[in-house]
């Protein structure tokens, strides 16, 4: 008999719900993680006394406990978590800021962004509307053929700049592909983020994860960290155990990996297929701590501002280190009754340019960090006015941070443009779950993980 | 297992797969899954609580047997008939 009815390869957020819902009905589970905790791309760490998380702008998904059929509350009957026990904090609202003055907000009431479209666009508004009748009655899961969101989205917006307004929020957080998006993700995206809406778990990411592992645990099921799994070796055509970097082995029945398909691949001995699955998009994030009594000094009072202060809005990867002419300025104390800090954040992101980064001496990497983020605070100053001088510590991290952190080919965040929906490899009895299986996000990869386990593993 | 006990079982797995639940006013004969707006995912959950508990194997197929309270009740009532 093998060591493990099931091996989980990674502990991040779409790992920990695999093994929650296998763990959950008996079957014996290991989930091996390289890092010392989980989380993977959405995880914290200490420095200066200051709990900083690497991922979490927002979570998306919201919806009221009660409400079944919501994403958001589904996943947590799959993983029999208690949706009432959870406290969540809405979003105040947020900003789509373009040139020209050019601005919406949107909040978890859809209302507020059906408003300012009406206002600021006046024509486009029924084309809006019919646009949200076609994203309701779109089944995004039912399998099909590639669609281009622009071209769908042409037939009912006219105007290219409220085009780009809608676009650039749901790009920015999940969509690996560049220019255009599959419809099916975009309706995922629209609805995730402008019909449910951000929040914020009460308490840390380090909260979170912890009620995620204690619970995996308390079913009986495993986890191992400073673990990096090599390999998977193959008997008769099916995996039978993985090698850990230590040269350690475990047997086991089946294999979920959620370190991307080419990881995967590389794992299986298969080749990498970089080309195909190494995605383009990645980005830089700085992090700023600044005194609470500053927040004031700070314009507006928005939870995250999507802003473009270019004419032409390129969702690409950028010929430069960094695009700073676009990007998204996140505060992660602005959620509805967050208890007061004596410090606030702010988190900046932009789109990168991996090879520029990875070819960087290590001296060169400095200065370059140097200078891309004294030109993201020059800029964004522009839009939340002057902050720079109130900053008492930061922190970035950039396309190779990513890289090394995640196994994440290319530091790509949302992983590959062509996503393995079905979770399949060439190899029976392993299966892909996470970030290049098709859900992204906090809410998304963690439904990836239960979904992969259901279909794959339960319905046998 | 009666048929009264296979009930009771029956709606103790659905209470504690959705803590919101009003089993109330369910009707035997209505689906459940318009009743108790519960999903596909829901419904593995039953399958594998079953499994569990009682090492019954219920094929996909027959999935569509569990559709109302009562379907319940007859699908399983020969399976759970020696506990
Ligand atoms: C800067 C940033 C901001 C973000 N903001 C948000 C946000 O605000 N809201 C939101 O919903 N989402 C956000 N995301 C996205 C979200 O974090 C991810 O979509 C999600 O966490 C992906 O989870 P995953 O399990 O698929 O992958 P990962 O988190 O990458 O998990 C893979 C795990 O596998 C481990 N691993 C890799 N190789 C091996 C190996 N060989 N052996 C063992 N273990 C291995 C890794 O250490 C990692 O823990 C953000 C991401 C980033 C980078």
């Amino acid at each position: 008999m093998a060591d493990y009815s099931l091996i989980i390869i990674g502990g991040g957020l779409s790992g920990l719900a695999a093994g929650i819902r296998f763990a959950r009905f008996g079957g014996s589970v290991l989930i091996l993680e390289k890092h010392a905790i989980p989380g993977g791309l959405n995880s914290y760490y200490f420095r200066k006394g200051f709990l900083l998380e690497t991922g979490l702008h927002a979570m998306t998904n919201f919806a009221e406990p009660g409400d079944k059929r919501a994403p958001l509350n589904r996943l947590f009957r799959q993983l029999k978590l208690s949706r009432h026990d959870f406290i969540t904090h809405e979003q105040f609202s947020s900003l789509i800021h373009f040139p020209g003055g050019s601005t919406l907000r949107f909040s978890n009431d859809f209302s507020l962004l059906q408003e300012d479209i009406a206002a600021r666009f006046p024509g486009e508004i029924d084309g809006f509307n019919r646009l949200l009748a076609a994203v309701n009655g779109y089944d995004p899961f039912t399998p099909r053929e590639w669609i281009s969101t622009r071209v769908m989205l042409g037939r009912f917006v006219h105007d290219p700049l409220l085009t780009d307004m809608i676009l650039l929020p749901l790009m920015v957080y999940g969509n690996s592909e560049e220019h255009d998006m599959d419809f099916a993700q975009f309706v995922i995206m629209f609805r995730s983020i402008y019909q449910e809406g951000f929040f914020r778990p009460d308490g840390t990411m380090k909260d979170f994860l912890a009620l995620l592992v204690e619970t995996f645990t308390a079913y009986g099921g495993e986890i191992r960290y400073n673990s990096q799994v090599q390999s998977i070796t193959m008997t008769d055509h099916r995996a039978s155990h993985v090698k850990l970097a230590g040269g350690e082995t475990v047997t086991c029945d089946a294999v979920i990996s959620t370190v991307g398909a080419p990881g995967t691949f590389a794992m299986l001995s298969l080749p990498r297929q970089e080309e195909k699955y190494a995605g383009r998009m990645t980005f830089v994030e700085s992090i700023y701590i600044l005194p609470r009594q500053t927040k004031k000094e700070v314009k507006g009072d928005h939870t995250i501002i999507f802003y473009c202060l270019s004419d032409h809005w390129q969702y690409r990867q950028p010929a430069k280190p960094v695009d700073t002419s676009w990007g998204v300025i996140c505060f992660p104390e602005n959620f509805q009754g967050m208890p007061l800090s004596d410090y606030f954040q702010i988190r900046i992101t932009h789109a990168a340019n991996y090879d520029l980064w990875k070819k960087a001496s290590s001296l060169d990497y400095a200065a370059m960090k140097q200078e891309w983020g004294a030109q993201s605070r020059e800029i964004t100053a522009k839009i939340i006015g002057n902050y720079q001088q109130n900053i008492v510590y930061e922190d970035s991290f950039t396309p190779i941070t990513i890289e090394r952190f995640t196994a994440k080919a290319r530091g790509a965040v949302y992983g590959s443009p062509v996503k393995v929906k079905d979770g399949r490899t060439p190899c029976s009895n392993v299966f892909i779950a996470g970030t290049d299986q098709g859900f992204l996000g906090i809410v998304g990869s963690m439904l990836s993980g239960v979904s992969i386990v259901n279909q794959h593993l339960l319905k046998e | 297992m009666t048929r009264g006990e296979i009930k009771n079982v029956i709606l103790e797995i659905i209470a504690d797969i959705d803590e919101d639940a009003d089993m109330a006013d369910l009707n035997p004969d209505e689906p459940l899954r318009d009743q108790l707006d519960l999903d596909s995912m829901d419904f593995l959950d039953i399958v594998m609580e079953l499994r569990k508990r009682y090492k019954l194997q219920i094929p996909e197929a027959d999935y569509p047997e569990l559709a109302t309270l009562t379907s319940c009740i007859n699908y399983l009532e020969p399976k759970l008939k020696a506990l």
